[in-house]
């Protein structure tokens, strides 16, 4: 029994320390989302690197240690891959965390939607949605859809209180949950998990989402959806104007963090290792055999790879101004509770 | 064939990491993700998957009867009165009677599971936020006042659990919270070091001081066997009370692991009038109890998991990444259509279940010879075994530092009569009582409570368990 027992520690430890090439780490623990985003990725990539993959899961809070911990530890390393998500993007804005973008190289991002849905026949200017530092974005789409034009912060901050039940402490699987049962009126979900847990419910239809990001900054419609169920194409039917201002502006920064930041892979600047990933994510993403299972799990969507997704991170910077921060920061406090400090060494 | 070979290798793999103590199902799965793509057939490791769930359940029982040691937190309240019948040269009765009533069980209700998945979408509807929350106050008031004798010093233990479980980020501003800024504390205390820290560890200590075979198990023969299988007909409702309490845990989402087996011993406690061996001393029904509802509850959990992605416990948030892993996107319609799918998820579970039954039988009189290895010899091994399951989270130091104070914890609680299955029940507990309590307030007025009465009738039976346990003296001495 001894020698028994012996074998399987050794078989343990030999399984949990693989021989690899590459190392992917990941900010979270086996099956969560990024997670298996990257297990597939790192699965497809594989054959087209010529080296193996393995993965390093680094969680904790908010998804926040592990990408740290890159930052200060392993990201000299050049065979070690940062695979960040879109939380990761917010809390870069409104977080004291020790990663910075701007002092990396992208090895490639997928630019993706999320979506809204909501309870049919239900009163959507009183909504009961599901709180959490996640749902930022949605919170600022909430406010402005509901409240309309010309608004000062304040005033808002103030409109969605007293409309909007912002139910704090769900997890992901409660507010399924609670979203099935009706005790909410309004959820939202990545593209894969809205087809998932929302597009089967009969109750349910869809709200609203964000649009897709541009190159040029600009959102455009996601294709993937019916026409006219964009924040902006759903608030200028409503109100009769684009909507514009402080406020927009900072919905437009955290939106776009968020989703433009969706799914990420990240080197250390000069990383030699950078052209060679690119290529290889290149050939893989016109692969269809090997994009069959990303388009199954996240829909179509574009990829930003190498240089283009440089370009994409430069262009989310240029959103980021003492206002929109300032402003992003005051709504978070004050509106939705979250502890959000003002970075001031973001603003250049 | 390959689906027999699946079956084999999942079943034995399952039966051995369930016996390694502080593994279990949840950790044993941990491992597969290193080797799972290596099945020629998705369907196949859907079979390993399940077999491994089906016979780690019905491993752990060996640990928690033969050497005091809960191989996962579902053997801990077994492990109550199982490890007194293998101190008095029982190992074999018990080890008997758990396997039965865990087999019948797990056969009922993997069935049922499989059968009747409508009737259980029901009634996780029917289950609001309010219901759950109730039924999470049922659990911890059941453990504080039914399953300890001394209930001023649950409580503490209860707060002091709590107090644990609550360390991270605070739900409300998604802040850190007592963390004293370590950042490692921001995910919160791990819940692997905090059961091992609580039971394996004190009993692996104790056994060490005593430096003798932790359990002095004779080797068992037939009679004990059948004396076991007949216990369980003995106490059939009551194992089959076990088996609804774990089936109906199991189908509530996120409510898993050690609180069915808690709720059935309690159960078990509670409808034993002058039992002619005290509970905590070696009285059988405290074994068939709890050993009642693992199994089912395991089986039951796979519903939510299944139908809507949602993980029934712990183990199944493991799952859902292993079978989106085999790209099995668990809550989709496609899935729901895919018959092969829930055939190999019936076909694993249930062959298993039998096959470990069979197994745990026939061999029980070979696994129970490990309480006759000179614990010199075992100690190092188990204790290796534990701080490979406890250091999973991050592999650093940070692992091993937070299993060291939580072994402290559980040895101050066992050495002083502070409940430890209390202390656990309110750390693993602690997040979902705060977050239902938001959720609650933020939903429902007075008003709207009022028009729920299955949450009105659990806090009728909160009540009756406060009352009874403040003022009957048939209660445990183990802590």
């Amino acid at each position: 029994m001894k020698r028994l027992l012996l074998s399987i520690a050794a078989t343990a430890i030999l399984a949990t320390s693989a021989l690899a090439d590459y190392t992917f780490v990941v900010p979270q623990r086996a099956g969560q989302g990024t997670t298996v985003w990257a297990e597939i990725i790192a699965k497809e990539l594989e054959p087209f690197l010529g080296e193996s993959i393995t993965i390093k899961m680094l969680p904790g809070a908010r998804d926040i240690p592990g990408f740290n911990k890159w930052h200060n530890e392993m990201r000299d390393d050049d065979k070690t891959v940062m695979v960040s998500h879109g939380g990761n993007g917010v809390s870069f804005l409104q977080e004291n965390v020790d990663y910075d973008y701007r002092e990396y190289d992208s090895v490639g991002m997928m630019n993706l939607n999320i979506i809204a849905g909501k309870r049919k026949g239900e009163n959507m200017d009183k909504p009961f949605f599901p709180a959490g530092s996640g749902m930022v974005p949605e919170a600022f789409a909430i406010a402005l859809m509901i409240c309309g034009p010309n608004k000062s912060i304040e005033e808002y901050i103030t409109c969605f209180k007293e409309n909007v039940t912002w139910v704090k402490g769900m997890k992901t699987a409660e507010r399924r949950l609670a979203f099935k049962r009706g005790e909410l009126t309004g959820t939202r979900e990545n593209p894969a998990t809205y087809k998932k847990h929302v597009e089967p419910d009969a109750n349910a239809e869809l709200w609203f989402h964000h649009g897709l990001l541009q190159p040029d900054g600009s959102h455009a419609d996601d294709t993937n959806y019916p026409s006219g169920y964009q924040v902006e194409q759903i608030f200028k039917e409503r109100w009769g104007v684009e909507p514009s201002g402080e406020f927009y502006n900072a919905y437009k920064l955290v939106k776009s963090f968020r989703d433009g930041l969706q799914k990420a892979l990240w080197v250390n600047k000069d990383n030699p290792n950078r052209d060679k990933l690119a290529a290889a994510l290149t050939a893989m993403s016109k692969d269809p055999d090997a994009i069959a299972a990303l388009i199954r799990k996240n829909g179509d969507y574009d990829w930003y790879i190498g240089e283009a997704g440089d370009a994409q991170r430069d262009k989310l910077l240029t959103f980021v101004t003492a206002n929109t921060l300032q402003n992003l920061v005051k709504f978070n406090s004050e509106a939705l509770g979250l502890a959000s400090v003002y970075k001031e060494g973001l603003v250049d | 064939m390959p689906e027999i070979l699946a079956l084999l290798s999942g079943t034995f793999y399952g039966l051995l990491i369930g016996i390694i103590p502080g593994a279990g199902a949840t950790t044993g799965l941990i491992f597969l993700f290193s080797f799972i793509t290596l099945f020629p057939d998705p369907y196949l490791a859907v079979i390993f998957v399940m077999a491994v769930v089906a016979a780690s359940t019905t491993g752990d029982t060996y640990t928690g009867v033969l050497l005091g040691i809960p191989g996962a937190n579902s053997a801990a309240a077994t492990m109550l009165d199982g490890f007194p019948l293998a101190l008095q040269g029982k190992a074999t009765y018990a080890i008997s009677a758990a396997v039965t009533t865990s087999t019948i069980n797990g056969l009922l209700w993997g069935s049922l599971t499989f059968f009747l998945l409508p009737w259980y979408t029901n009634l996780i509807l029917i289950f609001g936020v309010p219901e759950l929350w109730a039924f999470t106050m049922l659990a911890l008031a059941t453990v504080t006042f039914i399953s300890n004798k001394w209930w001023v010093r649950g409580l503490i233990a209860l707060a002091a659990g709590i107090f644990i479980g609550m360390i991270g980020v605070d739900p409300n501003t998604n802040a850190d919270r007592w963390t004293g800024g370590w950042e490692y504390l921001g995910a919160g205390v791990q819940m692997l070091p905090m059961i091992a820290g609580l039971f394996a560890i004190p009993e692996l200590i104790d056994g060490l001081a005593r430096r003798k075979n932790t359990a002095d198990s004779t080797i068992s023969n037939g009679r004990q066997t059948l004396d076991g299988i007949k216990a369980v007909w003995d106490n059939r409702w009551l194992a089959l009370r076990g088996g609804c309490i774990g089936a109906f845990i199991g189908v509530l989402p996120g409510l898993g692991g050690a609180m069915a087996d808690w709720m059935a011993y309690g159960q078990a406690v509670a409808t034993t009038k002058n039992p002619d061996v005290p509970f905590g001393q070696g009285n059988i029904r405290g074994v068939i109890g709890p050993e009642g509802a693992n199994n089912a509850q395991k089986a039951t959990s796979m519903i939510p998991t299944v139908l809507f992605g949602i993980p029934g416990a712990p183990f199944a948030a493991i799952i859902i990444g292993l079978f989106a892993y085999l790209d099995f996107e668990l809550g989709t319609v496609d899935l729901a259509m895919d018959t092969k799918f829930f055939d190999s998820m019936l076909f694993g579970f249930m062959m298993a279940t039998i096959l470990v039954a069979i197994l745990c039988i026939l061999l029980t009189k070979y696994i129970a010879k490990i309480a006759n290895v000179p614990y010199k010899y075992y100690f190092p091994l188990l204790l290796a075994f534990i701080v490979l399951a406890c250091v999973q989270y991050t592999g650093g130091w940070e692992d091993y530092a937070i299993l060291i104070v939580c072994s402290v914890i559980g040895i101050s609680a066992k050495k002083f009569k502070f409940s430890r299955p209390a202390l656990l029940f309110g750390f693993i507990l602690a997040e979902r009582i705060e977050s239902l309590s938001i959720q609650m307030y933020g939903l429902y007025t007075f008003d709207r409570l009022l028009t729920r009465p299955i949450f009105w009738t659990l806090i009728g039976i909160i009540m009756i368990v406060l009352v009874w346990g403040l003022t009957k003296r048939n209660k445990l001495e183990y802590a």
